[in-house]
């Protein structure tokens, strides 16, 4: 299950990951993560807190070494060839990375002196930036004056100062609404035409829909790799979801009935390959009343769920591969 | 390298002047020890008043540039709470230049604030010739390379803005009190003088108070000398704190992080 599967047979590797392992101690956050990324490709990491996402995306950065295994981003090794790296990558992080008391210009004007440019090329670089990403009537005020959204805009904007090969953002758009977000996923969507390797964590569904594939971390190993639809193709059919007045009642008769009820609490979850077809009988027969019937395509939390047991975004999931690798400096609070 | 440790001291000072008022609070600390504390003290003791206050005007720039050097450097354990540091981390800049070039940053702010207090110099009763104040401004200079080395130093070993401002009051008290400042070392007991030759601050003092009075304690070419190696070894110091970090911290510490 493990491994890369399903990847294009063109194109050059933008990264190259093998028997990549991370402890803390005692604590086995990555335990050997294979994986190949195509230049060009949009791929998303997408795992509970405590996965190992956020240690195996550190490591990629360049912010932490692997214990053991090795991995190359854009053909150099990421501890060894750190610099050559960092010259075509850039990071987007969770955390604010502007000085929110200096300008947006400024901000990207320093950011680029900092990469290197000299300050004339900083300039035009930054005025080009702030128009593309439609902040340029903002862009003279203090960062703190702008909303969240133009905030994470403006981050991206410093990631791109540089103009990277390969970009990494961490739950970048964590705690914007609907429509910040769909705004910020589409110039990552620009930016990923243009050649441009995009590979980000996420806790939203429908922004890791927006990956050419998804690598699903749980534990420290990849569980599964595969594109969007290819993953959910992995269910087959559909989902039945139930809400009943007697939960257990009901998943005993479910069971009799060679149905295999999944999911925890007082939400039962079916796979079928044919639910439209089975779901009136259900409801018909069910000897107690069922107060909510949902059929719908199988999404990627209901392919996590079914392949780990467990759901993507709830409590109390961390498992041995625990705090360290998820909480710290990433998908922490 | 070099255009690296230009960019971090150049955004270091740009956040500083955000905050330039912080300049004019900052006299409150100097001319507090000079007027007040110079002034009580002073009438108390042999030196009589004026005299006293003309004694300490040197050790109280020293008091202002060491406070300053070391503020400046709490930003890097301010800017380890945000990303904003990760941000520089990942850029292809030399660890090494990221320390130097913070460690300019806090030497030109101490710089600053030092000569600020210059102009209450003739109130203190201090005349100064034009070569006294370039002495004066050369010791200054030297002294805030050397404590902006240190305090630059000290903060890359933490992460914690609470932690950080005891240590280093724990370092700094001391480091000023065995200094000379505010008393000459001549009259102190041995083991305060012994002490004083292990103190960057008591040189920096000694060099100052020489330019202004022309006595000197300690061999003005010695303090020099102990000032330069200061900012090499500690700097020096830095660098390797700064490089460590690459290996196993998502921040530039390795210590007192990600265990918590």
């Amino acid at each position: 299950m493990t491994g890369p599967t399903n990847t294009p047979a063109t194109g050059r590797l933008a990264v190259e990951v093998h028997g990549l392992a991370k402890n803390y101690g005692q604590v086995e956050a990555l335990r050997g993560i294979d994986l190949s990324i195509h230049e060009g490709e949009r791929f998303a990491l997408l795992g509970p807190n405590g996965a190992g996402k956020t240690t195996l995306f550190s490591i990629l950065a360049t912010l932490r070494a692997p214990t053991s295994g090795f991995a190359r981003v854009l053909g150099h090794d990421v501890v060894k060839e750190r610099a050559a790296v960092r010259r075509g990558m850039s990071v987007v992080f969770q955390e604010p990375a502007i000085e929110q008391r200096l300008t947006g210009r400024e901000n990207l004007l320093l950011m680029g002196l900092l990469f290197g440019l000299p300050s004339a090329q900083a300039k035009r670089r930054a005025a080009a930036l702030l128009d593309d990403l439609g902040l340029a009537d903002s862009a003279d005020r203090p960062a703190s004056r702008l909303s969240g959204g133009q905030r994470r805009k403006l981050e991206l904007a410093r990631a791109l100062v540089t103009d990277p090969r390969i970009l990494f953002l961490d739950e970048a758009t964590l705690g914007l609404d609907v429509d910040a977000r769909r705004g910020f996923w589409a110039h990552v969507r620009t930016l990923a035409a243009s050649g441009r390797t995009v590979f980000f964590t996420t806790h939203y569904m429908e922004e890791a829909e927006v990956a050419d594939r998804i690598a699903l971390i749980d534990s420290g190993r990849i569980v599964a790799l595969d594109s969007p639809r290819a993953l959910k193709a992995r269910l087959g059919g559909g989902v039945i979801r139930l809400e009943t007045d007697d939960e257990s009642v009901a998943r005993t008769w479910l069971a009799e009935r060679g149905f295999n009820p999944e999911g925890s609490g007082r939400e039962i979850m079916l796979l079928h390959a044919d639910p439209a077809a089975v779901l009136p009988d259900i409801l018909r027969s069910m000897p107690t009343h069922v107060r909510r019937a949902e059929v719908h395509e199988p999404s990627l939390e209901d392919v996590f769920l079914k392949l780990t047991g467990r759901g993507l975004t709830g409590e109390a999931l961390a498992g041995p591969g625990g705090r360290p690798g998820g909480s710290r400096g990433g998908s922490g609070p | 390298m070099m255009r690296g440790i230009y960019a971090i001291l150049v955004l270091d000072l740009k956040r500083a002047w955000i905050d330039r008022a912080r300049i004019i609070a900052g006299l409150a600390q100097p001319l507090l020890y000079l007027f007040v504390l110079g002034s009580g003290l002073g009438a108390n003791s042999q030196f009589g008043g004026s005299q006293y206050r003309l004694y300490i005007f040197p050790g109280v720039i020293a008091l202002s540039l060491l406070f300053t050097a070391t503020f400046a450097a709490i930003v890097i354990v301010f800017d380890r709470q945000f990303g904003f540091f990760k941000a520089i981390l990942v850029a292809p800049v030399p660890r090494s230049a990221i320390a130097f070039g913070k460690i300019a940053a806090g030497a030109v702010q101490a710089f600053a604030q030092g000569v600020v207090v210059l102009p209450f110099a003739p109130l203190a009763g201090v005349h100064l010739g034009i070569l006294s104040t370039v002495e004066l401004l050369a010791a200054m200079l030297l002294a805030s390379a050397a404590f902006s080395a240190v305090g630059v130093a000290v903060a890359a070993r933490f992460n914690s803005t609470t932690v950080f401002p005891v240590v280093s009051n724990a370092l700094l008290l001391p480091m000023f009190f065995l200094s000379g400042a505010l008393y000459p070392l001549q009259g102190t007991p041995h083991w305060m003088q012994v002490a004083a030759h292990f103190d960057p601050v008591a040189y920096a003092v000694d060099l100052m108070r020489g330019a202004v009075l022309g006595r000197f304690f300690f061999d003005p070419w010695l303090s020099v000398g102990a000032l330069v190696a200061v900012v090499a070894a500690v700097g020096w110091e830095a660098v390797r704190i700064f490089n460590r970090g690459e290996d196993d911290s998502a921040l530039g510490a390795a210590r007192f992080n990600w265990r918590r």
